[in-house]
């Protein structure tokens, strides 16, 4: 039960009952044809209160009597604008409603900090989020395909031999053709080396065996020869490597879930019916994919 | 035949091939042999450099980022739809997927490394304020009023975003209260300090002082070096204290005196200012002074020539022998309502190219150079989602974001009650290169500073510049030509002085198209000179061309690349131009007397726009007027030539 307590879902649900409760009472206030308004004593002190907020200093008598005059005049039309169905059509009235909403929410998300246990669990869940990437030190060569033309080839295995003779001597950054790409990288996660060389080389330079020179490895720039000294395999780090991060993406999950969850609730009180789609509106949705 | 097969073995098991992953054609399949030790000593091998370590301390990569970025807290966005905050754009920049405004699941092909999140500054936040119903803001009159009209919606509600603009328009700050603006400006840094992690994303603190006399845009976004200790000892400057830009640099001198912390800032894409961005007078009217000049290139090191609402390097008009000067046009006037036409004299006032030789001019009279800017492109999205690719453009505001409908949307109106501008002219543009070494707000803030920065109007080109008096033609190709350039030049956004008796500048260039983009067609050298008439001068060199083809004695390489777009498609080969080009070269018209500067631009071969894949992607046919093809292209920041100090 304590634990039970503890739960945001159970707070939610709590208000959300309340909110429920809260809103037939309303929806019974606002009918009309009940004529009745009452200004409770509890109104009048949020008037005063109000008042004060604004001007710093309570409101005279005259004024309140003011207030309450103008309190019944918004509660008057208020019901009967409402019975009109005047708030139905309006587009702001309808999103400052869902924002209201939405912030009821969003603030019983953010109540409570994630507990250790829930970030654990967040980590373990979504784990590709805050995976430790790959990382590799390699040295490349490159080649200018449209420079070398049909040598292209030739040149290739030529460098290929030179690069892994045994007691090769050479400065491999002699060799090739210039380029902006560094020729050495150490130590370098995965998307690093993606941005630099594309994805098509990224995904090749994960399977090249280690410690002697491999090639050909295309990209979009050409050919590369490429010498992997070092490939460290990504790995799910403690969470406290990471407990900045997951604090703040398990808040914002939790935030969306609750959302989506407490809309869900709700929608289980309604049927919805979609008519037809005009043709337009279906090529809408398939074409931004 | 037998022998050439076991020769081939041979050569195979000598070389001890090794197979990469399949798909890709092998040099196995060639048919080579062993080279023999003849030939081995023969192949090409460049001079080592003798310190194994000589490339510890210079930038060495390029960073990526978007300096100009709108969210919900903009007065004007919040109130016209926008529900992106400062943190879904940093989401978003790092490479995260959201929902857009229009409700699109919304994702960039790529990360950026860097972003300022620059909302304006006049009434930062309202919508936030009006939505919160803020007790600070509800105890104002005129915030009490607007709060009440937007509960009663309607077009009482909409009366409200007609009130914010107007005054915005007018100038009439209708509350000012240090608690709002503290409270506001305390949320803005501290989401930048939730998303800022050194050494993976950037997230600058920042804000954008939105100057617009008689609708003529000054704007100018301000970037902060420093984090929540020193930029929260302030708060932004608006147009509201004042639209002289001279003001805007008080106020950035107060903070670094105040703080101790560094501050710039950068002037807004300059085609909307109707002339008054680079004008010869400040902004009360009377003429440039030296110390007017001293300012302004202490505090505004870079400038934004490209964006979404237009490019600004050059014009038709400025540049008619420019066969790539007529891209991406936006000049029809400026930002008032209705528009106040351009006039041709304006044009030379508010184009980048222009700006930097009428700077070579006054620095000749003043001293000093006011307008000694560095190049970088952003996007001025309002969407708070930084999009830039043609595949993959979100626009520029809520209704810009994807729809069959964007492109005939109509921004902003003449006095005849047409549009002035359409959707379709949006550009899928810009983003900014920053050479540097880590990714913290230190190192790129220095880097934007020294001006070692470049646009590019979308795809991530890689370009470097080296000047110095004595490159030679093959260092362009040596391996340490970085670490050369960097030791006997001075890289982009650098200065040479007095010539040494007898010598040119010199200039190395290395291009790289995109890893994932369209090869590239030329790299360009544009040089803008006072001749000794004290008149300005511009002239463009094709230094690089891609396949083979030729540069005429004139600097010119007159034959175009070529088109592989499929309009209705929306695709394009890499069967033209090339991935990478390189350049040495050394003006041949140089005199040593004369002040000049000298810039690269690189050109990518035509790919399909924006246009072209709404086309596809929604099965419309757009009106013939609107382009469906696009050569991006990068500009870098240039280097100076001055004469005799």
């Amino acid at each position: 039960m304590k634990r039970l307590l503890k739960e945001p879902l159970f707070h939610f649900l709590v208000l959300g009952a309340l909110l429920f409760a809260g809103y037939g009472l309303l929806n019974r206030s606002v009918q009309p044809a009940s004529g009745r308004i009452v200004i409770s004593q509890g109104k009048i002190e949020n008037l005063r209160a109000a008042f004060s907020g604004v001007w710093q200093r309570p409101p005279t008598a005259e004024e309140l009597e003011g207030l309450v005059r103008d309190h019944i005049h918004e509660e008057v039309f208020t019901r009967e604008a409402m019975a009109l169905g005047l708030d139905r059509d309006d587009a702001v009235i309808r999103r400052r409603l869902r924002q209201k909403m939405e912030f009821i929410v969003n603030d019983l998300a953010a109540q409570t900090e994630p507990s250790e246990a829930e970030l654990a669990e967040f980590l373990a869940r979504h784990p590709d989020r805050f995976r430790v990437e790959p990382r590799f030190t390699f040295r490349q060569v490159y080649l200018n395909a449209e420079r070398r033309g049909d040598a292209l080839k030739h040149d290739g295995v030529r460098l290929l031999t030179v690069l892994n003779q045994p007691d090769a001597k050479t400065d491999f950054k002699t060799l090739g053709d210039a380029t902006l790409l560094s020729p050495e990288l150490a130590d370098v996660p995965m998307s690093e080396v993606s941005r630099q060389f594309g994805e098509e080389f990224t995904r090749q330079l994960a399977q090249l065996p280690k410690d002697r020179w491999n090639g050909p490895v295309t990209s979009g720039f050409g050919i590369h020869l490429v010498f992997v000294e070092e490939r460290k395999t990504g790995r799910l780090p403690e969470l406290a490597e990471v407990r900045e991060q997951v604090v703040r993406e398990c808040a914002d999950a939790r935030r969306r879930e609750e959302n989506e969850q407490f809309f869900q609730n709700l929608l289980k009180r309604y049927t919805v019916t979609i008519e037809q789609p005009a043709a337009v509106e279906t090529k809408k949705i398939a074409g931004i994919q | 035949m037998q022998r050439n097969t076991r020769r081939l073995n041979a050569a195979l098991a000598a070389i001890g091939f090794v197979l990469v992953t399949g798909g890709f054609s092998h040099f196995a399949a060639a048919q080579d042999v062993p080279p023999t030790q003849a030939e081995l000593k023969e192949i090409e091998q460049k001079k080592p450099d003798y310190s194994p370590y000589p490339d510890q301390h210079f930038p060495n990569r390029v960073f990526w980022g978007d300096t100009h970025c709108h969210t919900r807290l903009s007065f004007d966005d919040g109130l016209m739809g926008t529900n992106l905050g400062p943190e879904e754009a940093y989401r978003f920049a790092r490479g995260e997927e959201v929902m857009s405004n229009s409700g699109q699941r919304a994702r960039l092909s790529r990360p950026l490394d860097f972003l300022v999140v620059s909302d304006h500054a006049e009434y930062l936040g309202l919508a936030d304020l009006l939505n919160n119903a803020d007790p600070d803001l509800l105890s104002t009159e005129v915030g009490k009023s607007w709060y009440d009209k937007m509960k009663k919606g309607g077009p009482e509600g909409t009366q409200v975003a007609l009130e914010v603009f107007l005054s915005i328009g007018k100038r009439q700050e209708l509350y000012k209260s240090e608690r709002i603006s503290r409270s506001v400006w305390e949320y803005v840094t501290g989401i930048a300090s939730k998303y800022n992690e050194p050494g993976k994303f950037t997230a600058f603190n920042g804000f954008e002082w939105t100057s617009t006399p008689s609708g003529d845009n000054l704007h100018r976004v301000v970037i902060f070096r420093d984090g929540p200790d020193r930029v929260n000892q302030v708060l932004p400057i608006s147009a509201f204290d004042s639209e002289n830009p001279e003001d805007l640099w008080k106020y950035l001198a107060t903070y670094e005196e105040k703080t101790g912390g560094q501050i710039l800032a950068i002037p807004h894409n300059p085609n909307t200012s109707n002339g008054r961005m680079f004008a010869l007078a400040d902004f009360m009217g009377n003429p440039l002074t030296r110390a007017y000049a001293e300012k302004r290139a202490r505090w505004e090191p870079v400038m934004e020539v490209t964006q979404t609402k237009g490019d600004s390097e050059t014009h038709p008009f400025l540049s008619p022998n420019d066969e790539f000067a007529n891209f991406e046009r936006w000049d029809f006037g400026n930002f008032a309502n209705p528009v106040v036409p351009k006039k041709q004299e304006m044009l030379q006032f508010e184009y980048a190219r222009s700006a930097l030789k009428l700077g070579l001019q006054l620095d000749a009279k003043l001293g000093v150079n006011p307008f000694k800017y560095g190049m970088i492109g952003s996007t001025d999205t309002h969407t708070g989602m930084s999009s830039f690719d043609e595949d993959n453009f979100f626009g520029k505001v809520p209704s810009s974001e994807p729809s069959p409908e964007r492109w005939s949307e109509a921004f902003f109106m003449k006095a005849d009650k047409t549009p002035a501008a359409s959707g379709w002219m949006l550009q899928a543009a810009g983003i900014a290169g920053v050479w540097a070494r880590e990714n913290t707000r230190a190192s790129l803030f220095d880097a934007i500073k020294r001006k070692e920065v470049y646009a590019s109007t979308g795809p991530r080109i890689t370009v470097r510049l080296f000047a110095g008096w004595d490159f030679q033609a093959d260092e362009v190709e040596a391996p340490n030509f970085a670490a050369q350039g960097y030791a006997r030049g001075v890289p982009m956004g650098g200065d040479l002085k007095s010539a040494p008796a007898g010598k040119a500048p010199t200039f190395l260039v290395r291009a790289m198209r995109d890893p994932e983009g369209g090869n590239l067609d030329r790299v360009q050298i544009i040089k803008g000179w006072l001749d000794a008439k004290n008149e300005v001068q511009e002239r463009i060199y094709d230094v690089a061309v891609s396949g083979g083809r030729k540069i005429d004695a004139d600097g010119r390489c007159k034959t175009p690349v070529g088109n592989t777009v499929d309009v209705p498609n929306a695709t394009y080969k890499n069967t033209i131009g090339t991935p990478l080009l390189t350049a040495y070269w050394k003006d041949p018209e140089f005199d040593a007397g004369q002040r000049a500067f000298y810039y690269v631009r690189v050109i990518q071969i035509p790919t399909p726009r924006w246009t072209a894949y709404d086309q596809k992607r929604y099965g419309i046919k757009m009106a013939d007027y609107v382009p469906m093809t696009v050569t991006d292209r990068a500009y870098t920041s240039p280097v100076w030539y001055t004469p005799g100090k």
